[in-house]
């Protein structure tokens, strides 16, 4: 999930909790308040279609982290990243030394990629 | 098998690092949005100053005190409220007011605008006009301190008037924030 789905789930909760305990109790109000929700999340969705710009502000761009064996300082403090995060996404891909890595790629939905040495 | 209704052919489009890995990576676009975060950051923490300051209501900033030119009569409320949050305003009537029985004039805008919701001790009576309420309240020994609950039923700026009728008002504005 990218970042805008997750604001769209907790959205959702928040909407429905909103409409059940505000003083609106109607089955109405939150089915309506759910449904815009659904709405604009199609719409949002339409527009990252038709803009790429658009989509890389709401989702964000995919940020190389590791590039043939160099951290990329500049994106890792930008993104508040430590080595130890981008050695756990290794590590979940059998890869225990960072001289492995040619490629580790912060990828739009949050999770670390990682390009082995010997397979690019 | 029914044919798709459209095809496009397939084009290396993203684009790619050292010519063979496909990422699509916008680093340019990636520095324009850390220095907007780091503006955004700078007002977040402005914000959260303001408000321990009570630039949004309830803080130091938002009370505010004033007095009849005769001194007799003064009041503590707060000048920045906030929609549906319960607030008071004291009025103190002091020494100095020379009377046999302790009378407050409130413009109607006190219930109207931000919501009067009850006047603390309970009146003996109530008169309308002259667009607003007049009070009366059984008198003991001065100061006396009559309180009124506000609760802002919306956003705005609001002007209400307190004091003796038929002397010099005291007029105050109150914004309310949403």
């Amino acid at each position: 999930m990218t970042l805008f789905d997750f604001v769209i789930v907790f959205l959702i909760g928040g909407v429905a909790l909103q409409a059940t305990v505000g003083r609106d109790h109607s089955v109405t109000n939150c089915f309506t308040a759910i449904l815009a929700i659904g709405l604009m999340h199609r719409f949002v969705a339409w527009l990252k279609d038709r803009s790429p710009r658009f989509g890389v502000i709401v989702d964000g761009t995919p940020l190389v982290l590791v590039k043939d064996g160099n951290w990329q300082l500049e994106v890792m403090r930008g993104m508040r990243l430590d080595p130890e995060d981008v050695m756990a996404a290794a590590r979940a891909k059998q890869i225990g030394s960072v001289f492995s890595i040619k490629y580790a790629v912060l990828e739009r939905n949050g999770t670390i990629s990682i390009i082995k040495q010997n397979e690019s | 098998m029914a044919s798709p209704a459209f095809k496009t052919p397939v084009t290396d489009s993203v684009a790619k690092i050292n010519h063979e890995l496909a990422v699509g990576e916008d680093l340019a676009f990636q520095r324009k949005w850390w220095r907007f975060e780091r503006a955004l950051w700078v007002l977040f923490v402005m914000i959260i100053a303001l408000d321990c300051m009570g630039a949004f209501g309830r803080g130091p900033l938002a009370k505010s005190q004033i007095e009849s030119a005769d001194r007799a009569i003064e009041a503590d409320y707060e000048r920045i409220e906030r929609t549906g949050t319960p607030s008071m305003m004291t009025v103190k009537v002091n020494e100095a007011a020379k009377v046999d029985q302790i009378e407050l004039f409130v413009s109607d805008s006190a219930v109207s605008g931000l919501g009067l919701q009850r006047v603390i001790p309970a009146p003996e009576t109530t008169k309308i006009g002259s667009g607003g309420f007049t009070y009366r309240f059984p008198r003991g020994s001065l100061p006396a301190v009559v309180r009124f609950e506000f609760q802002p039923v919306g956003a705005g700026f609001y002007h209400i008037a307190v004091g003796k009728p038929g002397e010099a008002l005291m007029h105050m504005t109150v914004a309310v924030v949403p």
